[in-house]
């Protein structure tokens, strides 16, 4: 319990200080550290069921300080941590290089759910040419950020005493649980 | 057995989960539809304390952009201040110019006179924090319904249109943005009267679509709002011509819009303590939306 609070209290915190970044920084030039932070948890989370509400939470107070629907970041960060569990569990990524290309990949297809969603929701007007313009760059930003945001949630975690977190290895062949 | 039935317990957690979130979605899109959405108190709690946290960043961030930008503006100063020593006095000759033609018209007098008649009271507010994600264009102010702000207000700087009041808290609003995607203005082009619908692109630039074809639209005009919408006054700038498409076999054409405001330079913003027609209209079937600024503390305070 006290582990996840940390992380929902550090996460909440990090996404408004990257708010007020933004006034001065483009936004597709910083990461998006609710998305890396859900997908630490992913990494690192024994229990699912704790996971995924951790997850829920991140992406509702994402949404509260955003433009989007409310509900529509914490569905997508449910999404995220349930990707990031099982990468963990069929990839090797504990290396920073492999975690750097999965979250390149998953910010690809969050952003593409995102405009998926707003046209779905008749929101906005799907995925224009500039959102598949940017969306490279952003993905490279948040990849580059993603090692450190996922020690960080590992360190956090750990420094709380969890015996819910910590490192997931990946599942052997023949093996039921190799967590 | 145990196995089996942790699994299913954390199965129904995160189907519960899942559906919850999408119903929060539908919720949240029918209270859009109906014009914005006044948060109740315990989620409006989250914006209340990011407004402060997001203040005491900012100031930091913004000594050191300061610092920089000092340092990088001495580099061509002396240069630049010769270049601009020659535009001061050219457009002081072309302002004495333009004041004379518009007393000689009377438009200046006529001006004056609209802006007296469209006066709405306004409200400033700091910018205190913009969204995380590059596919909302939405920014966090330090005003909210204590202070009198509502779902459905425009907001504005001293360079033109901002935005909309989308969400509200106690001490904080969500206002989305021009340029967010979500956005569609009936505007006018000054000059001619042409008229077109200015749409968000999510990029700094604005579409100005549904335009007749043969409509007198040229780079360089000016877009304002032509108030027909019934959610913004009419008048305010919105921006400018930067690009026109070729109409080609079409019955429509498009141009792009260069924003009259800097959003990456904005710091303070006005909001308007009174909404449209159209947003007063949605909010009079909801039950509990009082009249804006009824009740509420002193605007300013």
């Amino acid at each position: 319990m006290r582990p996840a609070a940390a992380v929902l209290l550090v996460g909440a915190v990090l996404l408004m200080v990257q708010g007020a970044i933004n006034a001065f920084v483009p936004p597709h030039w910083t990461p998006h550290i609710g998305l890396l932070v859900v997908v630490g948890v992913g990494l690192h989370w024994r229990n699912a069921a704790a996971g995924v509400l951790l997850a829920a939470l991140l992406g509702f107070v994402a949404d509260l300080l955003s433009g989007s629907l409310l509900g529509e970041q914490a569905l997508l960060g449910v999404v995220a941590f349930a990707a990031a569990r099982l990468g963990s569990q069929h990839l090797n990524l504990r290396a920073a290089l492999p975690q750097m290309v999965f979250v390149f990949g998953l910010v690809c297809a969050h952003s593409l759910c995102i405009g998926l969603l707003d046209s779905f929701f008749g929101v906005r007007a799907g995925i224009g040419s500039w959102m598949l313009r940017i969306l490279p760059l952003y993905a490279a930003v948040n990849a580059v950020f993603a090692p450190i945001v996922i020690r960080g949630v590992g360190a956090l975690a750990a420094a709380f005493g969890s015996e819910e977190a910590g490192r997931r290895s990946v599942r052997l062949p023949g093996a039921r649980r190799a967590t | 057995m145990g196995e089996t039935r942790r699994r299913f317990s954390t199965f129904l957690v995160v189907a519960g989960i899942v559906a919850a979130t999408v119903v929060v979605m539908v919720l949240d899109r029918r209270a859009s539809l109906d014009g914005g959405r006044d948060l109740p108190a315990w989620v409006g709690a989250v914006m209340d304390v990011a407004a402060p946290v997001q203040k005491a960043v900012a100031v930091p961030i913004e000594a050191i952009r300061d610092a920089f930008s000092r340092y990088v503006a001495l580099v061509d100063t002396k240069t630049e201040n010769e270049q601009l020593k020659a535009q001061v006095y050219a457009l002081e000759e072309a302002n004495l110019q333009l004041r004379e033609a518009l007393v000689a018209s009377g438009r200046l007098q006529r001006i004056a006179e609209m802006r007296e008649r469209y006066e709405i009271p306004m409200l400033p507010a700091e910018l205190v924090g913009v969204d995380g994600s590059p596919w909302f264009r939405s920014v966090l102010v330090d005003r909210g319904r204590v202070h009198g702000i509502r779902s459905g207000m425009p907001v504005i700087s001293e360079q033109g249109l901002v935005g909309l009041v989308t969400a509200t808290s106690s001490r904080t609003a969500k206002a989305t943005v021009v340029l967010d995607r979500q956005t569609a203005i009936d505007g006018v082009v000054q000059r001619s009267r042409a008229r077109g619908i200015v749409r968000g692109k999510g990029a700094s630039e604005l579409g100005f679509e549904f335009v007749a074809r043969g409509s007198d639209v040229q780079v360089g005009d000016q877009v304002l709002t032509s108030g027909l919408d019934g959610v913004y006054p009419k008048g305010l700038q919105i921006g400018t011509i930067r690009e026109m498409s070729a109409p080609g076999a079409r019955l429509l054409q498009e141009a792009t819009i260069e924003p009259s405001v800097d959003f990456g330079r904005l710091e303070q913003v006005f909001i308007m303590l009174r909404r449209g027609p159209t947003m007063d209209l949605l909010y009079s079937t909801r039950v509990g939306d009082e009249e804006p600024g009824a009740g509420a503390g002193e605007p300013g305070s």
